[in-house]
């Protein structure tokens, strides 16, 4: 799998400069065959494999635990929301559509999903009268996407992520994804404070004129 | 419908990230649900998600995780179901329907609201508002950010003419009257944090009355 990877990545068009990101980083544009791998992976999940779902959930249990301590989780927490996540992709391993989201994209909503729950719930003693989980789906009023509707918005999303700069796909993920303040994004990655929320805004407007246009 | 007014870049990608205040998620969810454009933009920042994800730390689970949560795969989930959503009163987005909404209040001629009880705590409070045609709002500005969704009907102010689907953003710089448009009543939700202050003497006069 690793060798896909390796790959990949020595196709990618863009020139990187290694040293600013660590050895895990790879940029949002590319759709590589690890991908595909684990959208494949959680297809045989759908059917029930459990060999499958050990290897979702060995790569992504850890991953997802990482992430919620990043962003400030405990490490209870951390571990709950990530059990659950992947307990959740067993659940809905059916309803994954590889055509209109990543693997990794999907399993990302789930932990979002789950925790914002748990914090409504750590509120309300117990009980969630609100799955956000459905705060995320479209409007039933609105026209229903047959499978190439669903295919275009994902090659649009998918083409806008590709014409970010590594830069700027970086100034999102950690001003957004990691949640960091903006004197530490300024240091990780060099720049000075004020330009930060600069390379943001830039980033967040190339992607909403991208994005915006009417087909 | 098509959507003229959109919300600032930012609180998309907080609603993306699930980081926003409840009242902000709410009137993201609205116009998100409702919005194909805001919808792909959205979409992108869950796919930074997953590459971020991608790209985590790995940090090891404790000991038995993996046995604990087969032992889970054959049970059903516990969690109650959602909870059924009410009807479709006043054609409210499907978002909505799945949130209390309390009794209709008056709160000056012409003009009603009904709060929503939002889940979790929160810093903003969100309420449906609804204009009869023709009113002229008073003249406010705002303490904190002002998130407005309109549902139905439509209003202008300096900003221009909001119509169903659109998202207006006011924060403590506006200083805005808005009026309702003519022909039917305009229906918005309304997620507010700080407090609404009215300007002028009518509007100190029966400010108490119209803490929203």
């Amino acid at each position: 799998m690793s060798r896909g990877f390796q790959t990949i990545r020595m196709l990618s068009r863009t020139p990187r400069s290694p040293a600013a990101f660590r050895p895990g980083w790879r940029p949002c544009n590319e759709r590589p065959r690890l991908t595909v791998e684990w959208a494949t992976l959680i297809g045989r999940v759908a059917d029930g494999d459990r060999e499958a779902f050990q290897r979702l959930f060995e790569h992504f249990a850890p991953r997802v635990k990482g992430l919620m301590l990043k962003t400030g989780a405990s490490s209870d927490d951390a571990e709950e929301i990530a059990q659950e996540t992947l307990l959740a992709v067993w659940r809905k391993a059916a309803q994954f559509d590889p055509v209109s989201a990543g693997a990794a994209a999907w399993i990302y909503t789930i932990a979002r999903n789950l925790r914002i729950d748990a914090a409504r719930r750590a509120v309300r003693k117990g009980s969630v009268d609100h799955d956000a989980e459905l705060e995320y789906l479209v409007d039933p009023a609105e026209p229903a996407d047959d499978v190439m509707a669903r295919n275009e918005e994902a090659g649009r999303v998918a083409r806008a992520l590709s014409s970010l700069s590594e830069e700027q796909s970086m100034a999102i993920r950690l001003s957004f994804i990691e949640d960091r303040p903006h004197p530490e994004i300024a240091g990780a990655l060099g720049i000075p404070l004020g330009t930060v929320k600069s390379r943001i805004r830039l980033a967040m407007n190339r992607l909403r004129a991208l994005l915006d246009e009417t087909k | 419908m098509s959507v003229m007014h959109h919300p600032p870049a930012e609180l998309l990608a907080g609603f993306a990230t699930g980081t926003l205040d409840a009242g902000e998620h709410l009137a993201i969810a609205v116009h998100v649900s409702g919005c194909p454009a805001c919808r792909r933009l959205v979409r992108a920042v869950e796919g930074v998600g997953g590459s971020t994800l991608e790209a985590a730390d790995p940090v090891p689970m404790k000991a038995g995780a993996f046995e604990s949560v087969m032992a889970k795969l054959d049970r059903p989930p516990s969690r109650a179901p959602a909870p059924a959503a009410h009807d479709a009163d006043d054609g409210l987005p499907a978002i909505l329907r799945r949130y209390r909404i309390g009794r209709r209040r008056w709160v000056a001629p012409g003009v009603s609201m009904r709060p929503i009880e939002l889940p979790g705590s929160s810093r903003s409070r969100a309420f449906l508002l609804r204009s009869d045609p023709g009113t002229h709002m008073l003249e406010h500005t705002h303490t904190g950010a002002e998130l407005t969704c309109v549902l139905r009907g439509s209003f202008s102010h300096e900003g221009g003419r909001f119509g169903p689907g659109d998202f207006d953003f006011g924060d403590d710089t506006l200083d805005h009257q808005p009026t309702v448009g003519d022909g039917e009543p305009c229906l918005c939700l309304v997620a507010m944090t700080g407090d609404l202050r009215i300007n002028g003497f009518f509007g100190r006069l029966i400010g108490p009355f119209v803490r929203l």
